[in-house]
């Protein structure tokens, strides 16, 4: 509940007014909301006490985040920057941070001297290219997860085995269009979140009052 | 039949769902929650919210629906 136009702004608090009716909004901190909101769509607007808009955007983008994620299989949100195959989609997926976060790690961990993501986990792990060392703990969690991986998948090269197959062709053969509806997806979800971040930052259309600043006739 | 039976009697055919679908059905979500999201980004009121959605699909679908007719119609003499 926005506080009644009378009440003075709490210490730190930065109130907005509503384009609509002229309401006062209570951001709070608009740094934690932003980056709640970040991290979970509609978790800042929830910290700020704006349920409804908060449980709006979270059903909403968490809606299309889970259908892109279902639609390519889990296989659509990845981070990668190898020169021909860089993943400038994850620009637009890394505007929800509970995904880009684990997408970041997954990727520094599986390209450093590790050879592997964190837990052996394929989750939203960038796919494997020929000639690329991975330990054999997960080149055999990636033969699990790959229904249609070609025999020799894997070439020992103790103490790792070398990747003898091109993973994101495999995605793309039995996704098929699906592969580019759900990153399409995850995507949108991603860039419209961001908005979500502004409007937690900063409040929808309206003149601001800073904490200590005398409200707007 | 329990919910949680019903949802699992539902999983093979929510799985089917997709492959039928022609590609411009599964926009239709996306248009939704756009003008959804940008309409709320913009009001605080639920009603003043809920006018701004209807007002953004009606223009993104125009306007993503004319493109689709255009493209369409290129299809034709293609």
């Amino acid at each position: 509940m926005p506080p009644p136009p009378s009440t003075p702004a709490r210490p730190g608090h930065v109130i907005v007014r509503s384009p609509d009716d002229g309401a006062e909004i209570d951001l709070r901190s608009p740094a934690v909301a932003a980056l709640l909101a970040w991290l979970v769509p509609g978790l800042g607007h929830l910290y700020q006490g704006r349920t409804a808009k908060g449980g709006l955007f979270m059903g909403a983008l968490l809606a299309i985040l889970v259908a892109g994620l279902w639609l390519g299989e889990g296989r659509v949100v990845y981070a990668s920057w190898r020169p021909g195959e860089a993943r400038l989609a994850f620009l637009g997926q890394a505007g929800v941070g509970a995904l880009a976060i684990p997408a970041l790690a997954q990727a520094w961990r599986l390209g450093n001297a590790a050879h592997e993501t964190f837990l052996g986990s394929t989750w939203l792990a960038p796919p494997l290219h020929a000639g690329q060392y991975v330990t054999p703990r997960y080149a055999d969690r990636v033969e699990r997860a790959e229904p249609d991986l070609p025999d020799g998948g894997f070439v020992d090269s103790p103490p790792l085995a070398v990747c003898t197959f091109d993973q994101l062709s495999l995605w793309h053969q039995r996704l098929g269009r699906f592969f580019e509806i759900g990153t399409l997806y995850t995507a949108l979800a991603g860039m419209l979140n961001l908005l979500v971040v502004y409007d937690a930052l900063s409040g929808p259309l309206g003149d601001r009052r800073e904490d200590g600043e005398d409200p707007a006739p | 039949m329990t919910p949680v039976a019903a949802c699992l009697a539902l999983c093979p055919l929510l799985a089917m769902l997709p492959g039928g679908f022609p590609g411009v059905v599964l926009g239709l979500p996306l248009l939704i929650v756009a003008s959804l999201v940008f309409a709320a980004t913009h009001h605080e009121a639920p009603e003043a919210i809920a006018r701004a959605t209807i007002h953004w699909i009606v223009w993104l679908g125009g306007i993503l629906g004319a493109v689709l007719v255009f493209v369409t119609v290129l299809g034709w003499f293609a």
